[in-house]
């Protein structure tokens, strides 16, 4: 039961490391599948345990969320960088803010 | 011994792809990440993880060498010293794996086929995850043209 579990949490560690301090939107993208790899891994490593039907099932769910989710941010991160010509979230964050502010006093 | 060697490629490269500065290395680096992960599962029986894996891997990393290069802003590198300062934290983060967990033999398909596990099993799941997956493509296809519509 607990094989591959520390190996999925060090890699689900990894990727919430890298969506907490990481400031480029590629970067986060790359975190957000480090974080789902972890969940598959997790799936394989729990198949024995649900029964071959239910393990096989969910691992596909995962495996389709996981290109859904992709493919989402992936389309987001197109737009964003097409409008705003950055894809630092902190310039973002800062556009943002000065355009609220031009509004207001305007 | 093969699984512990997967195990901590698979960290090394997962830790690459968090910090390694340009985009497109890094991008390699998860195509690494995904790779091992496929082998893994490989190793451990779970061939119809080891595909699926491979497949959804090889499709998302051909977008995001695209996007990579596209979205490159910078062009800092990383120094020597911090890839090998990477290289010794993503070993020292797969010891615990290594130690206290990878030894077991996960099996996803016993006995039978992939084929059979595909379209006799799980025939179903596959229709409908399709259905679903061609479903959010189009939702973002109608979104970027009515995006582009918009800014002309």
């Amino acid at each position: 039961m607990m094989d591959y579990v520390i190996l999925s949490l060090t890699l689900l560690a990894i990727g919430i490391y890298g969506l907490l301090t990481k400031r480029h939107l590629l970067k986060v993208f790359v975190s957000v599948e480090l974080i789902a790899t972890a969940a598959t891994l997790n799936f394989v490593m729990l198949v024995p345990s649900l029964g071959k039907g239910l393990g096989e099932a969910f691992l596909i769910l995962a495996f389709s969320t996981d290109t859904c989710v992709s493919g989402v941010i992936l389309a987001l991160l197109v737009v964003v960088h097409k409008k705003y010509g950055t894809s630092d979230i902190g310039d973002l964050v800062k556009m943002e803010e000065g355009k609220e502010k031009s509004e207001v006093e305007a | 011994m093969i699984l512990e060697i997967l195990s901590v490629g698979l960290i090394i490269s997962a830790c690459l792809a968090i910090f390694l500065d340009e985009a497109v290395y890094s991008v390699a680096a998860l195509a690494g990440t995904l790779f091992l992960a496929s082998l893994l599962y490989a190793f451990s029986d779970a061939l119809f993880a080891a595909i699926f894996q491979f497949a959804v891997g090889a499709g998302t990393l051909a977008v995001l060498f695209l996007a990579g290069e596209m979205l490159s802003e910078t062009s800092t590198k990383t120094s020597q010293k911090n890839l090998l300062l990477i290289i010794a934290v993503g070993v020292l983060l797969s010891l615990p794996a290594i130690f206290l967990s990878v030894s077991g033999t996960p099996s996803v398909l016993s006995g039978i086929s992939f084929g059979e596990a595909l379209w006799d099993s799980r025939a179903v799941d596959v229709v409908l995850q399709g259905l679903v997956i061609m479903t959010v493509a189009l939702g973002i296809v109608i979104v970027l043209h009515e995006k582009r519509n918009g800014e002309k």
